[in-house]
């Protein structure tokens, strides 16, 4: 059965010239010496597929002239079989040759084809941005929270109660007037509800609610009826600050704002501070800190003082203990209290105010 | 309050430099809020008298003025009428400047010869008065250089006074505070008045001593009104007041040095009685600004035998006002209780320099001093004659009090050790009586110092005058509270935003029916149970917000009417419902919303699209996966929103917090919005509660079969309903289920859609085969069928 498949497959493939030795080995010289212009004539990988097949190929003359070494004398044949090996692994390596170069050219130009500006706008995957405002109450929270205080909110709707009178505010302060507190109608005629002006009666809902020690902020929207221009809004935001414990100082306070203003503005910034008066604090103080802008030699952002009023702070008065039921002899504890938005417009330069609130798309996508 | 350093001056030794005055008075807590600095704009003008006044030959309006500086006569030509021979004025020869610059020369003026000038105010830069020649005092030396005489230069401090300190509202309780800062002596004369002539005629009747506890009262006669003297007229304009006459002028320079108001009535209009009562019922009195005035039974008044002259502490009435003619004063000074001014002003809206000192607490030991100093200037400067005698009434004599405090509570309160003398020297300095009890200090305060009243107001004056600056700097180390896991949740809240592409906005809590109209909130929804201001800013929005979209979608509007295309804007703040919470204030609930308005994603890669109800939901749900709420949502059709792309959502109990969806085109339209617009509003609380915390889940390493299905379904059956069939039917093999194609239409019979869904199955212990798929898969189909009578369409590979 060997024999019979052999012979008909033999009979399939193109006969064999019995070729002389010598006429192989012309042969071969003459392929050898042909080869060259035949692999650069072929311009594309499909003609080089051609010469290929026709050189070294299962149907080339070189495989006929191998089939064709059987009928020769063993010594010659051996011979002249690696003679055609020699040829067609020399023959094989500038086909290659040719072909990786055919490659490469037609991979530059599959790349070159693909070429895009990369100056172009890339696809920006759609992100917002945070409240300029909320990112610098944010910073401020984490800057406290670092030095171990927690965070407390309350509500915005407030009672009279909170708001003044347990901050040592009297009925005749002008604080309270109709012209600046924007008061609800709402609850009974007793206890007056508004909306807070301050985030202060945070401090009074916590000490109510916690026994000392106290370590909080608590930042927060308020609300004044102000007219509004370029640095004045009805609503803005407020954040502030209480310390109290069994041996709180104004030299606490001092230091703990001057770590604030050296967190936030860096380290280089100086601070001072001098008297100023609220009800809910003595000794009271108004912090300053050199300009940002100019870093306290005077410019239009100081207003040529060279320091910037940063918040007004002071040791929390012992009349607030008492209206939250603290004993003033046991604690003492300092208190601050800052304008969030005034000092987010200080920082970026934001002319005007109303920017904060408009919804500004424009405004918006710049606060990154 | 504006202080000239020059007047300050009068009264305390301060450094040269003005910087270092500015840095003392910001160390004791009066701020500087301005610097301004005076210089002269005149030079080379002398003092002269005019000797002779001759008619210009050839112009009726002009007069020839001979005038000697003394040692030198000089004829100038001259157009002003208000000056007469022997009058002392100011002479600017040729090569003097005046105001502007102007550079006196030799002239002739309709032909006579010129050289130099007699001098308006205005002319000198003093004022802008310019009707007349400045006339200056009969005495003032001949051929004195001008500048000595006019106070310049000058350096002009306004400060801020708190209004803790009402004894700081003048410049020699400004000066006081220095002297005590510089440790130096306060020098402040007595004033001496000549009372001469027959006694007062003046009866007083204080009547009302609760709201006036000191009414001092004296009569001056034969008051010549005329300008009060150069100076001090130079020294009220420096102080922002303008100079009327020399009667006006001296109780106005008293108050600003002494800080007390007081008031000049004219005698022979007010009568010889006076009366300090309550207003009766109905009472009208035209005040000085020519307002006439219905009066309240509560307003303290003056009166004379029959009606009100002045309202206590406030202002004067028109009819006793003093002008030209008077000759004849009454000299008002008072003490009235700060809460009877502060609302009777606070009634007549009527907030003057007198009321704002009077309601802040002036000293009750000073009316007899300040109505001393008036007197002497009237003596000096108005010729007035002062009768015998002031009549002084002090029914019940405020005394200083006294406040103790243990020299521990400075360390305790202050951080820091100040020594007992230092303690000592700073209360002296600044006036405060001190005895000592051992270790505490017994401290008596001046009536003109009604803050203090406690220990620690004591302690604000020792800091204050030991200088803020130089106590140490500790810092507050806390007890660890940490972020609360609501604001952590919140700020979380907050990120999934603005990841995915919302910048956040802040709008004013405020709203009213406009707002809610416009958003189409039915008059029986919650949203309308709003809390009224009393006082509201606008009429517009007299209310607080009840939802967050109303501002929103004005932004949205703001920027679209700007041009800005691509709108995508969220919140998280209050809103406020009616409802009493436990304390009987507003429910406030935080709300988070957002809306999405005209194109996004557009680039030169693309056109973008609409935003569409699938992207509002899409919010929702990835707020639900990163808050880790399983969300629920329920189709309604709901007032102002899409009647069938809109959902409710609703929290893991099925309670609903909100909504999320397209807006109704009517409510785009409302806010002047195109296309379609997408929005949201949701009670976060639900966000904010902690979750349990998650298990972690290890990825299979075997490979998924991944096998597509599509249902036929009722037009009516939900998405949801389908695909939870799907996955509770498909069992724990499950991976992942998700919808990819839905439709209506041909080839499916009207009223059913379709609905395909792709299912990725994997184990994690072994590679699934073909079978046990199969298996699966036709369970699942069968639980699909059973829940929501869904027949197999037929597969989708």
């Amino acid at each position: 059965m060997n024999d019979i498949e052999r012979r008909s497959s033999a009979a399939a493939e193109p006969p064999a010239t019995l070729a002389a030795p010598m006429d192989v080995h012309a042969e071969l010289d003459d392929l050898r010496a042909t080869i060259d212009d035949r692999l650069v004539a072929a311009s594309s990988l499909d003609e080089l597929d051609k010469v290929e097949a026709e050189t070294i190929g299962r149907r080339s003359r070189v495989a006929e002239l191998r089939r064709g070494l059987g009928a020769l004398d063993p010594d010659v044949r051996r011979l002249t079989g690696l003679a055609i090996n020699d040829a067609v692994a020399e023959l094989s390596v500038k086909i290659e040759t040719r072909r990786r170069s055919l490659e490469d050219e037609a991979e530059g130009e599959r790349f070159a084809a693909e070429k895009v500006d990369v100056t172009l706008p890339g696809r920006v995957p759609r992100r917002g941005t945070y409240h300029l405002v909320q990112q610098v109450m944010d910073e401020i929270i984490d800057i406290f929270v670092a030095i171990g205080f927690t965070v407390a909110s309350g509500p915005e709707a407030e009672t009279d109660w909170h708001n003044f009178t347990a901050l040592n505010i009297p009925k005749t302060h002008p604080a309270r007037a109709d012209s600046d507190t924007l008061y609800l109608d709402y609850g009974d005629e007793d206890e007056s509800v508004l909306l807070r002006t301050q985030t202060s009666p945070m401090q009074v809902r916590y000490m109510q609610q916690h026994e000392p020690p106290v370590y909080v902020v608590s930042p927060g929207r308020v609300f004044r009826r102000d007219e509004v221009d370029p640095t004045h809004t009805p609503v803005f935001h407020q954040l502030e600050g209480l310390a109290v414990d069994s041996d709180i100082t104004f030299a606490d306070l001092k230091g703990t704002l001057a770590y604030f203003v050296h967190q936030f503005f860096g380290p280089n910034q100086r601070v001072r501070f001098v008297p100023n008066y609220f009800p809910f604090t003595e000794p009271s103080a108004e912090m300053h800190a050199s300009c940002f802008n100019c870093d306290g030699s005077g410019c239009r952002v100081c207003g040529s003082s060279g320091w910037i009023e940063m918040l007004g702070c002071g040791m929390v008065n012992p009349r607030v203990f008492e209206a939250v039921g603290y004993d003033p002899t046991e604690v003492t504890g300092w208190a601050f209290g800052m304008g969030v938005d005034r000092f987010a417009q200080g920082r970026h330069g934001i002319a005007d105010l109303r920017y904060f609130w408009d919804g500004d798309v424009r405004v918006l996508e710049q606060f990154q | 309050m504006k202080v000239p350093l020059s007047w300050l001056r009068e009264f305390v030794e301060l450094p040269d430099d003005s910087d270092a005055v500015a840095a003392a008075l910001e160390q004791l807590g009066h701020e500087v809020e301005s610097v301004e600095v005076l210089r002269p704009q005149f030079s080379g003008c002398v003092v002269g008298r005019v000797e002779q006044i001759v008619p210009h030959p050839d112009a009726d309006r002009l007069r020839v003025v001979t005038v000697t500086t003394g040692d030198e006569q000089r004829t100038v030509v001259c157009g002003a009428w208000n000056f007469s021979e022997g009058d002392v004025v100011v002479v600017s020869p040729p090569g003097a400047t005046l105001a502007g610059g102007f550079e006196v020369g030799q002239r002739a003026i309709r032909g006579v010869d010129s050289p130099g000038m007699i001098c308006s105010e205005r002319e000198l830069g003093l004022s802008d008065e310019h009707e007349g020649i400045l006339v200056l005092e009969d005495d003032t030396p001949l051929g004195a250089d001008f500048s000595d005489l006019s106070g310049l230069p000058d350096v002009v401090f306004d400060l801020s006074i708190t209004a803790s300190r009402p004894d700081a509202m003048g410049v020699v309780g400004v000066a006081r505070d220095l002297a005590a800062y510089f440790d130096t002596p306060l020098h402040v004369a007595g004033s001496h008045v000549e009372e001469r002539g027959e006694d007062a005629a003046v009866t007083v009747h204080l009547d009302d001593p609760d709201g006036c506890p000191r009414f001092t009262a004296r009569e001056v006669r034969d008051v010549s009104i005329g300008p009060s003297p150069l100076w001090m007229r130079q020294r009220l304009r420096a102080c922002g007041v303008r100079p009327i006459n020399n009667v006006v002028d001296a109780t106005n320079y008293v108050m600003l040095e002494l800080g007390h108001p007081s008031h000049a009535f004219d005698m022979d209009r007010l009568g010889e009685t006076v009366v300090v009562r309550r207003a009766r019922e109905g009472e009208v009195l035209r005040t000085l600004d020519g307002v006439d005035r219905v009066l309240d039974p509560a307003d303290l008044v003056v009166a004379d035998g029959g009606n009100a002259v002045a309202i206590a502490g406030v202002m004067g009435g028109e009819t006793t006002e003093v002008d030209e003619s008077t000759t004849r004063v009454i000299i008002e000074v008072a003490y009235f209780d700060p809460p009877t001014v502060m609302f009777g002003a606070k009634r007549h809206g009527l907030h003057t320099e007198a009321s704002f000192r009077f309601q802040r607490g002036m000293d009750p030991a000073m009316p007899r001093i300040v109505n001393d100093r008036v007197a002497t200037l009237l003596e000096d400067h108005a010729g007035g004659i002062p009768a015998p005698e002031i009549f002084d009434a002090y029914p019940k004599t405020i005394e200083p009090w006294q406040v103790t405090l243990p020299l521990s509570e400075v360390s305790r309160v202050l951080g820091a050790e100040i020594a007992r003398p230092t303690v000592v020297s700073y209360l002296e300095r600044l006036g405060f009586g001190v005895s000592a009890d051992g270790d505490v200090l017994v401290v008596t305060v001046p009536t003109r110092r009604p803050d203090v009243t406690m220990a620690v107001d004591l302690i604000e004056e020792l800091a204050r005058l030991h200088g803020y600056d130089n106590f140490p700097n500790t810092v507050s180390m806390g007890n660890g509270g940490g972020i609360a896991p609501d604001l952590r949740r919140t700020r979380r809240l907050r990120e999934v935003m603005v990841g995915a592409g919302f910048h956040e906005a802040m709008t004013y809590s405020f709203t009213g029916p406009a707002d809610l109209d416009r958003l189409e909130v039915p008059a029986d929804d919650q949203r309308r149970q709003t809390v009224a201001l009393s006082n509201a800013l606008s009429d517009e929005q007299p209310w607080l917000r009840t939802t967050i979209l109303t501002g929103l979608l004005q932004a949205a509007s703001n920027n679209a009417s700007r041009r800005v295309d691509s709108i995508a804007l969220f919140e998280v703040g209050k809103v406020f419902l009616a409802t009493p919470d436990a304390e009987g204030l507003p429910t406030q609930p935080d709300h988070l919303a957002f809306v999405i308005a005209g194109t996004a994603d557009s680039g030169w890669f693309g056109s973008g699209r609409d935003p569409d109800v699938l992207d509002a939901l899409g919010i929702v749900d990835l707020i639900g996966s990163t808050m880790r709420v399983p969300l629920r949502r329920r189709t309604v059709t709901a007032s102002g929103w899409h009647p069938s792309r809109a959902a409710e959502i609703l929290d893991p109990d099925g309670t609903p917090i909100g909504m999320a969806g397209e807006l109704h085109p009517r409510v785009a339209d409302a806010w002047g919005l195109r296309g379609p617009v997408v929005a949201g509003e949701l009670d976060i609380a639900v966000f904010l509660e902690p979750q349990p915390r998650w298990e972690f889940v290890s990825p299979s390493n075997y490979p998924p079969v991944i096998n597509d299905v599509a249902f036929e379904v009722d037009a009516g059956i939900t998405a949801a309903s389908v695909l939870a069939a799907a996955r509770s039917g498909a069992g724990p093999l499950l991976e992942d289920a998700r919808i990819f194609d839905v439709f209506e239409g041909d080839p499916l019979p009207a009223g059913a859609k379709s609905i395909a869904i792709r299912l990725t199955f994997r184990a994690g212990d072994r590679t699934l085969t073909d079978d046990e798929v199969g298996d699966i898969r036709r369970e699942m189909v069968a639980a699909v069928a059973a829940a929501t009578g869904a027949r197999l369409r037929g597969e989708i590979t």
